[in-house]
């Protein structure tokens, strides 16, 4: 079997763009890292914030594209009991998911480093509850339009939901990092 | 028994005992399996968020705890890891691209478990190809995007010199190249023993392919900061 058929362009591709996702975010926390690094404890957060992302998303597209393959899900409705049933659970997973987070940067922040930051656990409940809202809907979108366009939403949608969702959550995080 | 009254069965069975009535209803009426295995699962009479949520919620917060476990190296090494610029801009883009691998791998590994091309086993073409693809894929993208990150560093004032930047560039293709090889063991184990158990792969394998690959890179990017710098 050929390496380099359109299983390896479509991956290749999507690639590109998780990197320049990557890279904004990457330049984004670098240019606000007097606002974002500084806070005792954001390290401790941050890897599994960004990664929530991709679970719960990514996760969802996994489903949906199950499900369309399947023909469980159609294409032309999606007011169904199967997709709403679907982003309530991903909007609940990431309230769970958000608060857990905190909950862990702030004893791990007690516990190992001595440092009392309440605003820890605050910080990305908002944040996640902003980046879900639009992060969820884009997957369900994209997840649809690349199956309509004859694509393999597997192949696409990881990258595409772990570039965006860094992008947006590093932006989710400076606006909670305001609003507190 | 008619297909319905066949298919109303399979929804009322626990999930242990879902595949040999699976294969029954396959044999007997003709409907693909994987159709079944999804009528079971997120049937219209299956409360679907409960079903999501109870087997999602475990492992993202193992997940949370592990990535979390991963944060605290960064956390111990941040005095050197905030004054070298094209780090900060690469983390998130080795943990998007370690984690996309992991993405992949999962969802194309847990779709040819439902569609049989495995039988329970990883010996296989298709998968081999798959593992080839994503190690070339890895090393091109890694050395593009530390290429940019150079590039922005500098043009915002950044001083990296020769030996810095290639301190810089071995740090990342050894974190690539360990981690891709971990995330893609890890997959196929994790997916045949989650497919063996009767639950959908789908659920539990990209929380737990991402999460390592996260908790690995920020663990061995620790490491190797410390004795490349």
């Amino acid at each position: 079997m050929h390496s380099f058929d359109s299983n390896f362009k479509e991956i290749f591709s999507s690639q590109i763009v998780s990197v320049i996702g990557g890279l904004i975010a990457g330049t984004l926390l670098a240019v606000y890292t007097n606002k974002i690094l500084l806070i005792p404890g954001m390290l401790i957060l941050l890897p599994g914030f960004l990664e929530m992302r991709g679970n719960i998303s990514g996760t969802l597209a996994s489903r949906l594209s199950s499900g369309l393959f399947l023909g469980v899900i159609k294409t032309n409705s999606m007011k169904t009991k199967i997709i709403r049933s679907n982003l309530l659970a991903s909007f609940l997973l990431a309230i769970v998911v958000s608060l857990s987070l905190g909950i862990i940067a702030f004893l791990f922040n007690y516990f190992i480093l001595k440092q009392f930051t309440l605003e820890i656990i605050i910080i990305p409940l908002i944040a996640g509850i902003i980046s879900n809202a639009i992060e969820v809907p884009l997957t369900l979108f994209a997840t649809f339009y690349l199956f309509k366009k004859g694509h393999d939403p597997n192949n696409i949608m990881g990258p595409f939901v772990t570039s965006t969702g860094d992008v947006i959550s590093i932006i989710s995080l400076l606006i909670a990092l305001v609003i507190i | 028994m008619k297909v319905i009254q066949h298919l109303e069965k399979l929804r009322k069975i626990e999930k242990k005992k879902m595949h040999p009535i699976i294969h029954k209803i396959h044999k007997k009426h003709k409907i693909s399996k994987k159709t079944l295995f999804y009528v079971k699962e997120y049937g219209p009479h299956s409360n679907i968020i409960k079903v999501i949520f109870k087997e999602s919620v475990k492992i993202l917060l193992f997940a949370s705890i592990i990535s979390s476990i991963g944060g605290l190296a960064l956390e111990y090494i941040k005095d050197v890891f905030i004054l070298i610029m094209p780090l900060i801009i690469m983390a998130p883009v080795l943990n998007d691209m370690i984690g996309d691998y992991g993405t992949i791998v999962s969802s194309r590994f847990s779709t040819m478990l439902h569609e049989g091309k495995l039988k329970g086993k990883w010996k296989n073409e298709e998968l081999r190809k798959l593992f080839r693809q994503i190690f070339v894929i890895s090393v091109l993208t890694t050395i593009m995007s530390l290429a940019i990150s150079f590039i922005i560093s500098m043009s915002s004032g950044y001083q990296l010199s020769a030996e810095t930047a290639f301190k810089i560039f071995l740090i990342n293709i050894i974190d690539v190249l360990i981690l891709v090889g971990l995330v893609l063991f890890i997959a196929v184990v994790a997916g045949l023993y989650f497919y063996r158990k009767k639950e959908d792969p789908n659920n539990f394998l990209i929380p737990i392919t991402t999460s390592i690959a996260d908790f690995g890179n920020m663990i061995i990017l620790s490491i190797l900061v410390i004795l490349f710098f």
